[in-house]
């Protein structure tokens, strides 16, 4: 930025001198043009510390760009700056990370990532700024199509953006987690381990150990009294402490000691805690989509959904309303709710909530929400937000302050709020945090997956009647723990090492090539792996040149070298791939499919396992980009 | 036992080992004596710098998590210009050096040695009768935490490990991975710059250089074992060199600080100050 603008002030001081020697009108000329200059381009990512894979994604990356004569920044930031800094500020050429979905999701999570109609919002929607009629064309006709034509749509979706590379999806990783033998059992095998359901399903393992376990209720009766055994959990007062059976998880993500708002984009990863403390209406389980704090909904006409809600209360006892449920609509929507000039929509959630144009309550336990005329996936989607009460969040509508001046009346007390003792209506409730060191939740007893228990039964048999109708049986009476015990610990490393020596039962944050073999030395320990859907993608800022040219984007592409990646990065723990969409089942078309090690549309410039950097530099004087001498790529005006 | 609370009283213990062997070895029996008979009054001599040094460690445990917050958010974010400035440097002597010997010998001395190295001082300089070298001591040390907490919040930077992790190991955490729960407690991994264990190293270093008549036998051992903290510092992946460099800069720079800002007081400190002067530095001293 600075380099032109000094040189420009030492040409005019030349100019000065030439003036008076009479040859003014050709310096003008000259000293009118801005010098060409080196393309610079910044690679944001995050430490080792945070996530030992992403840094290996942007280093070759960072190599590859290098070698065809760009000017690389490789910038490492903290998680929270990290997304701050591309979500919230939109101030980044390129980043890399992971997506935020880590069950298989539907097509329509594109809406909400490439939809220019978010162009100038905040937040997971539109983070690329991509404006491009063609995608937001085919993003409409998916909601609205349904069978082989909405297959139409979606293939071409998927070749659309992937022609047009607004980011480059790299690899779909395998969710790694290092989990103690003895402790708990039912980890998701094919799926991340470590997520709402999965967590959720888990059981305690059949005569575990259960020092101190007061309670136990269901099947593992015969559990406690085996107070003796065990140097794991007895040298740990906080294993199995007063409150019960606890799961203890170790993550190197320290947002969750810090903050609990749901909303909040550059605080959440997959959101899989803020998911536990708050219901959705619906949840996916494996491939089908069950009624969670609904009891049931019901399509009543192309436009209108009518919802009927289960009887459940807020952490604080207040009963869930239907009126919430509207309230949490139009809050997403605008989370000012109108108290200021323009709608602040939420910064997650956009291409959901976008669905909901209008929310009527009916009566208590039901509401109508009105949806512009679209396939039924894609309203099982607006279905699964966070539902929020209304008599805490009603209060998070003003213009965020600090010491009472306003900074950015596009931003609410709501967005920026860490929301403590956070109050939703999950199947666990906040209990107590320190920053940067721990968490803890305990299991909601009023909750309706707890609710009937024993006895009650026989006597609710009736389907109707039964607090947890529609809901999968291996659900009932979970979670399978008293307390969840979220600790941070500074490295995957130490993570791993945490679970080998007995203090946790299992890692929630990446794995890296230097802790997974650190798994087998144990005999306690075991690895789950299961496949996630948050894929491994570099973003570009579709807002900056050169990254705006479609065709520079994909020349950037094709110096990715997925498959060595997976190799080395991620020791073959995840799958190279071209679309966002290769871990949903039959959705990616033959077009895109990631076959014989190479990328279908933008493939590597492979010289043998290295970069071929002259078939580089040719792919970009094709398409217009100039070197100097020294093999710089040129730039103006950056 | 917590795995923290196992490392950090090994730690404590070799450490306490290590100094006691020391100082019968170096500072020798009948000084210790000595020293202990005139510990109050010597203390109270170095009370102030005594107390500078609490403040600053204080001020530094208590300030630190809000200073990290500003630094995130204001701080100046120079992990790209260092890495662009000295790219795989950290990752070349890895590369070339890395042994499991020497990877043995580096952590050790990174975790152990630098403990040993910034506490021996200390004790040494006390068993002085004159306490002008402990003061000088004391204050650079309470200058290279105070300047480094200063450093630390302007400028936001993450080391080799962090940035290069397909080609520098996290050589300390892979070989001592408790070691890490003891070094995150004390230390973020964003505040590399410039590198305290280099500069309170070098400082120790630099001291034992100029009291070399007093300790000669520390003086070697000092050297020998800073200037392995220096290397340690790269080679387990922790610093770039710029920071290694930073902090050469700073720990000469509170040396010099240190002894402009220190009266040497001759004749106010103690009334036997200048016979013991006289005597040669391990000679025993014979009265109380």
């Amino acid at each position: 930025m600075t380099r032109p603008i000094s040189r420009r002030a030492a040409l005019a001081g030349l100019g000065l001198a030439a003036a008076s020697a009479g040859c003014l009108g050709r310096t003008e000329n000259i000293a009118g043009r801005d010098p060409h200059s080196q393309l610079t381009l910044e690679i944001n990512t995050t430490p080792a510390d945070a996530d030992p894979n992403g840094i290996r994604i942007a280093r070759q990356l960072e190599e590859h760009l290098t070698a065809v004569g760009i000017d690389v920044r490789l910038n490492t930031v903290g998680q929270t700056d990290l997304w701050r800094k591309v979500l919230i500020n939109q101030n980044f050429d390129i980043y890399v990370g992971q997506f935020v979905e880590t069950e298989p999701f539907d097509s329509d999570a594109l809406y909400g990532l490439t939809h220019s109609q978010f162009v100038a919002e905040s937040g997971w929607q539109n983070p690329f700024g991509l404006t491009e009629i063609a995608v937001d064309d085919l993003l409409e006709r998916q909601r609205r199509a349904a069978g082989s034509d909405r297959s139409d749509a979606v293939d071409a979706l998927q070749e659309t953006v992937c022609d047009l590379q607004p980011f480059s999806v790299v690899a779909f990783p395998d969710a790694l987690t290092a989990v103690q033998r003895d402790r708990f059992e039912g980890w998701t095998a094919d799926r991340q381990p470590v997520s709402v359901t999965g967590l959720l399903g888990l059981s305690r393992v059949p005569g575990a150990d259960a020092s101190g376990d007061g309670r136990s209720d269901g099947g593992n009766a015969t559990a406690d009294g085996d107070n003796t055994t065990s140097s794991a959990t007895a040298t740990d007062a906080d294993a199995d402490g007063e409150g019960g059976v606890t799961l203890r998880l170790v993550t190197t993500d320290n947002r969750i000691t810090e903050n609990w708002n749901p909303i909040a984009a550059e605080y959440r990863k997959y959101g899989t805690f803020t998911g536990l403390l708050y219901d959705t209406l619906v949840r996916t389980d494996g491939e089908s989509t069950v009624p969670w704090l609904a009891a049931d909904w019901e399509r009543v006409d192309e436009t209108t959904v009518d919802v009927s809600l289960r009887d459940a209360r807020w952490h604080d006892g207040e009963p869930v309303t239907a009126s919430d449920v509207a309230f949490t609509y139009r809050f997403l929507r605008d989370t000012s709710l109108g108290s200021v000039e323009t709608s602040v929509p939420t910064p997650r959630f956009r291409g959901r909530s976008s669905l909901v144009e209008d929310e009527r309550v009916l009566d208590d336990a039901t509401v109508r929400l009105t949806v512009p005329d679209v396939n039924e996936t894609v309203v099982a989607r607006a279905l699964r937000v966070p539902i929020l009460p209304e008599h805490v969040w009603s209060e998070r509508t003003d213009a965020a302050t600090i010491a009472g001046f306003e900074f950015d009346f596009e931003t609410t007390e709501a967005v920026v709020t860490n929301n403590p003792d956070p109050v939703g209506s999950g199947p666990l409730r906040f209990v107590e945090a320190t920053a940067g060191e721990s968490v803890v939740f305990e299991r909601n007893p009023d909750h309706f997956l707890v609710r009937s228990a024993s006895g009650d039964d026989t006597e609710t048999a009736d389907e109707t009647t039964d607090p947890r109708a529609g809901i999968p049986p291996r659900y009932h009476g979970k979670p399978a723990f008293d307390r969840l015990r979220v600790e941070v610990s500074p490295s995957d490393i130490s993570a791993v090492e945490a679970v080998a020596g007995g203090i946790a039962d299992a890692t929630v944050s990446n794995l890296g090539p230097e802790s997974v073999p650190r798994i087998g030395r144990s005999d306690d320990t075991r690895l789950v792996s299961g496949r996630s859907a948050a894929f491994y993608h570099v973003g570009y800022n579709v807002r900056r040149s050169p990254l705006s040219n479609p065709r520079f984007r994909a020349v950037v592409a094709r110096l990715i070298d997925k498959s060595a990646i997976v190799e080395d990065t991620f020791d073959g723990y995840a799958q190279a791939a071209a679309s966002p969409l290769a871990a949903s089942p039959d959705a990616v078309p033959a077009s895109l499919a990631w076959n014989d090690g190479t990328d279908p549309v933008h493939p590597f410039f492979d010289d043998e396992g290295s970069l071929d950097v002259e078939a580089a530099r040719a792919a970009l004087r094709d398409i217009g980009y100039r070197f100097d001498s020294e093999g710089r790529l040129l730039s103006r005006g950056q | 036992m917590s795995p923290f609370l196992s490392v950090l009283s090994s730690v404590v213990g070799w450490v306490a080992v290590m100094l006691a062997v020391a100082s019968v070895a170096v500072i020798g029996p009948a000084r210790l004596r000595e020293t202990w008979s005139g510990l109050r009054d010597r203390l109270w001599d170095a009370r102030r710098a005594v107390v500078l040094v609490c403040v600053v460690l204080l001020a530094s445990a208590v300030g630190r998590p809000a200073l990290l917050n500003v630094s995130r958010l204001f701080g100046l974010q120079a992990t790209a210009f260092i890495y662009g400035l000295e790219g795989g440097f950290v990752a070349w002597i890895q590369a070339t050096f890395a042994s499991p010997a020497l990877t043995a010998y580096f952590s050790r001395v990174y975790v152990y040695g630098y403990a040993f190295l910034v506490a021996f001082p200390a004790i040494a300089y006390l068993a002085l009768p004159r306490t002008a070298d402990l003061r000088r001591l004391l204050v650079a040390y309470a200058l290279n935490y105070g300047i480094g907490l200063v450093l630390y919040t302007l400028v936001f930077a993450h080391g080799p490990r962090n940035v290069m992790p397909d080609m520098v190991t996290p050589l300390l955490f892979t070989n001592q991975p408790d070691v890490i729960l003891l070094a995150s407690e004390v230390n973020e991994n964003s505040n590399v710059f410039p590198s305290l264990h280099t500069s309170l190293s070098v400082t120790v270093g630099t001291f034992a250089v100029l009291t070399r008549e007093e300790y000669p036998r520390w003086t070697a051992v000092a050297v020998l074992l800073s200037l392995s903290v220096v290397i340690a510092t790269m080679y387990l992946g922790i610093h770039w060199l710029t920071d290694v460099v930073a902090g050469f800069a700073l720990a000469f720079g509170c040396v010099a600080l240190a002894y402009r800002l220190v009266e040497p007081r001759d004749a106010a400190a103690e009334p036997g100050d200048a016979r013991d002067r006289r005597r040669s530095g391990s000679e025993p001293a014979a009265e109380d």
